[in-house]
């Protein structure tokens, strides 16, 4: 009965529409619950808006999505169906750019929104499950953006998911195993584009989106974290905003930005579409993968070459797996951060990745 | 032909202008429009007795002073280089026109930078009544540099009918106030206050937004809602004036708005639709930020946002100058001087009588005389490829063909970076690439090139060797790193030690 | 923490009410342009995106056949470029008396393409794509398919071009 009496409780609805509906669905109790939020105000806030961002890019691409969906078709057609998108039906070559530039934008933003999480030390107890969560989406985007890279079907496509299932394949003793169950075959074909398909458009929302809710409803529950140097304040200097409307206002702007950033980017600089795919020819120069992959990439290039065969393999799996491990792991060592001291080690822990990744993804393309 | 060439691999001449122009644009528009703003502000504050405004202006005038007078300056230079070494023969037609417009605005660059460093070092050691009239004076001089460069930009654009009519007759000079009052100005220079004046409003939102909203609210508030008004007469006048600007731009340019890029779908894909987007999207994004952030919650408005609204705002401005560079094509001065240097008159009759290479100062006349030896010895016309492609000959007409594609090609293009001909070309036969350069040489009404491509010139001997040299680069796989002139010892088709990497 | 919810006191409403008014009219009344702007320029492209095949298939719809006077036929050896409702199409007059009318928009990006004379075949030149000019096939460059033909029949001293 708590529900009912709620909704009859004695409050001041607005008349109208709005009034009409408020009294079926109690929104003034929404927008109370929004008002009484508070969010943490300081120097570092502007990181909070890169999970917004991130949200948000997630929302543009289920729509472009969704109307991509409208005249795509997987398998053997899908080469000409994208071409049909991109020159035949008005304005499909914004959709089209509008959906590749977004999710690159998404995968930056989820990196942001990582290393912000990580410096701000916001895995911490009892946020745990918000990091691990997280993970878990930016994992799940980065499969996103692999599977949907091979759709057009262009040359570009084609040799770049080849050479980015070299990455499985070098597991060890399961690896081709593996990479032939994913690619529906010895190599990359129809059947590869219509199981990526399914993968991109069915499963990985499916999935995507019942992290997200997960995702949201973690930090809903604990609030923003705040960064340790900030919980050493005393109580009385801290600053906070009311969620609604303050912090929506400017989580709004920052969408609204974002948008402008992908309408820019979309429409001067659209994505182009190669010529068709021919597994029989020889991969044009420099081919590589997305830039989020190639840092995984060139690792096992050097390795590769330092150590040839399946060791260097075997040396590079292993890297990526202990790096994997200890940057999941880390809210259960930390112990430093947990009694709010500005822990070094994780800091100096995240500044390696970062570098590293940053200092891989340059190698890897100036190594093209 | 008169001066060597320039080549800038992977991102051409044009981008080199372009970033130094990039970071220029913004900063020169605020030199203006906050030369303007400062003092505003300043009588704003005497006269409401505002004291508490004068360390936050202050601040805002250092600021103001380093990014203008040390970035804005510096770039403004480097433009002259990067554009006397891009498009020498542009620059140098500007200069013959402009010389005395240029002194002028030499003096009151001068006068504006002295005043930009007294303005500031005279903060609170001598009287307001003198600090405000440093600071009028150096609004008035800052006007005054765009009111007078304003000119010669919006001539590149629409050099007007009476400069064109004596155009290479040398008596240019005559029509210099012609040329400098062309059909573009007044509407260029009204689009233009209206940007400095929004970007001195922005850059003003950036400073006070670093105001701690919690410590001096009132004070946040009050320079935030003021500045913010700055972008008012931009929103209400810009779409008139843009208007006005597009009528006066000649038809056959304007045309260029309303085509699609070849290389994507035409129809679908044009100008005006990006441009519209664009604008109109990042107009409104603007707007609403700064209305409901800065304007209606000032105290939470944080460097964060402000610095995004001001990317925006440059990335706005900067896509504006883009568009005005495009319609500016195929020429770099308008209906007179094609983009690669080459006047559409006498010069494209008289190169394709006497050959391009043929006048040009910096090939030595022993290669001359070579080449028209080798040239007597074909069969005329013939375009076919040397049987032999070690020979002499064959040699020979690549090297030709590459200092043609160097002279006439890379003032846009480049081999492998920015519209990189090498992908232009990929997937043409040589056949195909002739029919492309017949095309661009022979630059028929019909030819879809016309709109935004100039003309190649040169005699048809000249032209087979553009063919060659490249074919050589799309369709012979050993020439696919080093360039002809770079390996010119060794045969081109002599197979590259680097080979495939992957 | 320290709550401090309630924004800056709102501005001071300057001189009487009536421009108070006007002035939030006038904000109202800006605000509103903006949403639309933004709206539409979200919304139209999204628009015309859906509505494209729904805009061909009237296109096609609208004109199946088309008749020229016979006096417009091209002499042998040449062709003529007309319009087929909205898309331009050839007619072209081969050197040994067969007619041909085809498509003339380029399979690859929708240039319009164009016959050459002196060799007797098709050329699109925005990419130097190439067609056989007797069946519409494409031989070379990078168009991925064949120009599609219209029937072409001589009745009643006129050239009735036709959807195959």
């Amino acid at each position: 009965m708590g529900k009912s009496t709620s909704l009859e409780r004695n409050v001041k609805r607005a008349p109208g529409v709005y009034g009409w509906i408020d009294e079926r669905l109690d929104l003034t109790a929404i927008t109370e619950f929004a008002c009484a939020k508070e969010v943490p105000e300081h120097k570092h806030s502007f990181w909070y808006y890169w999970g917004g961002i991130s949200l948000f890019l997630f929302l543009t691409q289920l729509v472009s999505g969704v109307l991509l969906l409208l005249y795509f078709r997987p398998g053997a057609d899908s080469y000409d169906s994208v071409r049909q998108i991109t020159y035949d039906i008005d304005f499909g070559w914004l959709i089209r750019s509008a959906h590749s530039w977004s999710a690159n934008l998404m995968v930056l933003a989820i990196f942001i929104h990582m290393f912000s999480v990580f410096f701000m030390k916001a895995y911490r107890k009892p946020r745990e499950f918000g990091w691990w969560s997280g993970l878990v989406l930016a994992g799940l985007t980065l499969v996103f953006g692999f599977s949907g890279y091979l759709l057009p079907m262009d040359d570009l496509a084609f040799f770049a998911t080849k050479v980015g299932l070299e990455i499985p394949r070098t597991i060890p003793v399961v690896g081709p195993f593996l990479v032939s169950l994913i690619q529906g075959g010895d190599s990359v074909s129809d059947v590869t584009i219509q199981r990526f398909f399914a993968l991109h458009v069915v499963v990985l929302p499916l999935i995507f989106i019942g992290v997200l809710a997960f995702h949201l409803w973690l930090v809903q529950k604990h609030g923003n974290a705040l960064p340790p140097d900030e919980e050493l304040k005393p109580e009385s200097e801290r600053r906070s905003i009311p969620f609604f409307p303050n912090f929506f206002t400017k989580d709004l702007a920052m969408w609204l930005i974002t948008l402008n950033v992908l309408a820019v980017l979309a429409s001067l600089y659209p994505w182009q579409l190669g010529p068709q795919a021919e597994p029989a020819s020889p991969a044009p120069d420099g081919i590589h993968p997305e830039w989020y992959f190639m840092s995984q990439f060139q690792v096992l290039k050097v390795f590769g070459k330092l150590m040839p065969g399946a060791l260097g393999e075997a040396a590079g799996i292993i890297v990526f797996t202990v790096a994997g491990v200890m940057w999941t792991l880390i809210p259960l060592y930390d112990k430093d951060s947990a009694r709010a001291v500005q822990a070094r080690r994780a800091t100096w822990f995240g500044l390696v990745v970062l570098g590293a990744f940053i200092a891989l993804t340059i190698w890897g393309y100036a190594d093209i | 032909m008169n001066y060597p060439v320039w080549v800038v691999p992977l991102l051409g001449t044009g981008w080199v202008v372009g970033l130094i122009a990039i970071t220029h644009v913004p900063l020169s528009h605020f030199a203006v429009g906050g030369g303007l703003f400062l003092p505003w502000a300043e009588r704003k504050a005497l006269r409401e007795g505002r004291r508490d405004w004068m360390p936050m202006l202050k601040a805002h005038s250092k600021f103001f002073l380093i990014l203008t007078g040390v970035f804005g300056v510096a770039t403004g230079v480097g433009i002259w280089f990067a554009i006397g070494l891009a498009s020498p023969e542009g620059t140098s037609t500007l200069i013959h026109n402009f010389v005395f417009g240029w002194a002028i605005e030499w003096t009151f660059f001068l006068v504006e930078l002295t005043t930009a460093a007294v303005y500031y070092y005279t903060w609170d050691r001598v009287s307001d009544e003198l600090h405000m009239k440093i600071g009028w004076l150096y609004a008035a001089s800052s006007i005054l540099t765009l009111v007078i460069i304003n000119g010669i930009l919006s001539f590149m654009l629409t050099p007007g009918a009476a400069w064109l009519s004596v155009a290479g007759t040398g008596n240019e000079a005559s029509k210099f106030w012609y040329a400098f009052f062309n059909p573009t100005y007044w509407p260029s220079l009204g689009l233009r206050v209206l940007i400095c004046g929004s970007l001195a409003g922005i850059w003003a939102l950036v400073t006070a937004s670093r105001i701690d909203g919690y410590e001096q609210p009132e004070l946040k508030a009050s320079v935030i809602r003021w500045s913010s008004r700055w972008l008012i007469p931009a929103f209400m006048l810009m779409p008139v004036f843009f208007a006005w600007y597009i009528h006066q731009v000649p038809v056959e340019q304007r045309g260029l708005l309303v085509m699609g890029i070849s290389t994507i779908g035409q129809g679908v894909f044009t100008q005006v639709t990006r441009s519209a987007l664009i604008t109109v999207m990042s107009s409104a994004t603007i707007a609403a930020v700064v209305y409901f952030l800065a304007y209606r919650n000032p105290r939470d408005f944080g460097l964060g946002h402000a610095v995004a609204v001001l990317a925006m705002a440059v990335a706005a401005t900067g896509f504006t100058e883009q568009a005005r560079e495009m319609l500016r094509k195929p020429y770099v001065i308008g209906q007179h001087m094609f983009s690669n240097g080459i006047r559409k008159t006498p010069d494209v009759e008289r190169l394709n009588r006497e050959g391009y290479l043929t006048n040009s100062v910096w090939v030595r006349p022993e290669e001359k005389e070579l080449w028209a030896k080798l040239d007597a010895a074909r069969v005329p016309g013939a375009v076919v490829p040397a049987a032999d492609p070690g020979s002499q000959d064959a040699q020979a007409r690549l090297t030709r063909g590459e200092l043609m594609v160097r002279g006439q090609c890379f003032a846009c293009h480049t081999l492998d970076g920015y519209r990189p001909l090498r992908r232009l070309l990929a997937g043409r036969d040589r056949e195909a690439i002739g029919n492309t350069v017949k095309m661009l040489y022979q630059y028929e009404e019909s030819s879809p090139y016309r709109k935004y491509m100039p003309p190649l010139v040169g005699t048809e001997a000249e032209v087979a060797c553009v063919v060659d040299y490249l074919d050589s680069l799309v369709n012979v796989p050993g020439a696919k790193k080093g360039a002809a002139l770079a390996a010119a010892p060794t045969p081109v088709s002599a197979p590259s030690a680097g080979g495939k990497t992957k | 923490m320290k709550k401090d919810s309630n924004k800056v006191k709102p501005e001071k409403a300057d001189g009487p009410g009536g421009a108070t008014m006007g002035r939030r009219g006038f904000v109202k009344a800006g605000i509103g342009a903006m949403s639309v702007c933004y709206v539409g320029a979200v919304a139209y492209p999204v628009y015309r995106y859906l509505a494209a095949p729904a805009k061909r298939a009237e296109e096609t719809a609208k004109i199946s056949q088309i008749a020229l006077p016979m006096d417009k036929l091209p002499p042998a050896g040449t062709a003529l470029t007309f319009m087929f409702g909205s898309r331009p199409a050839l007619l072209i007059h081969l050197a040994d008396g067969t007619k041909v009318c085809l498509d003339a928009v380029c399979t690859h990006l929708g240039c319009t393409v164009k016959f050459e004379t002196d060799l007797q075949r098709i050329h699109c030149a925005c990419h130097g794509g190439v067609y056989d000019a007797r069946t519409g096939k494409n031989v070379s460059g990078p168009p991925p398919k064949p120009l599609k033909p219209y029937k072409v029949e001589f009745a009643n001293g006129q050239i009735n071009i036709s959807r195959a």
